[in-house]
């Protein structure tokens, strides 16, 4: 066995192992850490499948800003940890779920001859954050730009859904001074009616 | 040595204890997008490893957009939960019924 097998099935172990914690486990806090780790180790998985600049952006942009986003909301939110009421049913159904699709895909892994589309592995000579900015910015310029506004998207929307105007200040609103009707100020009364 | 079923293997395991994830933790709507994490990060090592082994830069490229688009759904989806903090006290599953669906 050489070190590079040594390092796969203890990285590959360790993240199996810590995500069936973060699936039994009840503190949400807990569940969060559990996912760094997770990220981490996929890190150095993605790394040894030499894709370097997507194993940084897992790093950077997942553990960096989403997870922290994660436990921001976590600490925000002030959650008292319940026991997980969760019947003992449901545990048998998902566990039996997962295993009749781990069965039916490992079929399709093992009878599937995978060797035939394996091609040589060759090191680019220019770095693989350069290839995939060679194929993002030539054949996937649009779906980049798709991907931009995408992003502006969520911003726009994760800001609109936890804003509450308060009004603070005297103003005039001139949207509602146009639509306002002489007959919703202007009442006239008859001589009976006084 | 490890070949490509190794790797394939691993990410279907992945996949398979975040769906048993899912079902065991229905009450909490935080693991539960914690669980999809995890299904998108299995699915995302199965693109490397095909991009990997048949030599195609192609798969890391979807791998990026993938992580943008599910960057943006979690953050959208933890704006809901605090939205919805706000108006009901509470984040738990079986009291979302707003909208008497």
């Amino acid at each position: 066995m050489d070190i590079l097998s040594i390092l796969f099935y203890l990285v590959a172990s360790v993240i199996i192992l810590s995500s069936i914690a973060l699936i039994v486990v009840n503190n949400t806090v807990h569940a969060a850490l559990l996912l760094v780790l997770i990220f981490f180790n996929s890190a150095i998985l993605w790394l040894m499948l030499q894709a370097e600049f997507l194993a940084i952006v897992l790093v950077l942009v997942y553990v960096g800003a989403v997870l922290v986003l994660f436990l921001f909301v976590i600490m925000l939110l002030d959650i008292q940890v319940k026991k997980n009421i969760s019947k003992k049913m449901y545990l048998l159904f998902s566990v039996f779920i997962s295993l009749i699709m781990f069965i039916e895909l490992y079929m399709v892994i093992f009878y599937h001859d995978f060797a035939s589309i394996q091609k040589e592995i060759t090191i680019s000579e220019l770095g693989n954050t350069y290839d995939i900015g060679l194929s993002l910015f030539t054949n996937y310029i649009f779906s980049f730009e798709v991907t931009a506004f995408i992003l502006l998207v969520a911003i726009i929307a994760a800001i609109a859904i936890n804003l509450n105007v308060k009004q603070r200040s005297l103003k005039q609103n001139p949207g509602k001074q146009v639509l306002e009707s002489k007959e919703s100020r202007l009442k006239i009364l008859k001589d009976e009616e006084l | 040595m490890i070949t490509m079923t190794h790797y394939l293997v691993f990410s279907l395991l992945l996949f398979c204890i975040s769906i048993a994830g899912i079902f065991i933790n229905r009450k909490n709507i935080l693991l539960l997008l914690m669980s999809i994490e995890l299904m998108l990060l299995s699915v995302n090592t199965n693109f490397i490893v095909f991009s990997h082994f048949s030599n195609d830069i192609t798969g890391q490229v979807f791998v990026f957009f993938i992580l943008a688009v599910a960057a943006a759904e979690s953050a959208i989806g933890l704006a809901i939960i605090v939205a919805l903090y706000r108006v009901k006290n509470s984040i738990e599953i079986n009291l979302i019924n707003k909208l008497k669906g």
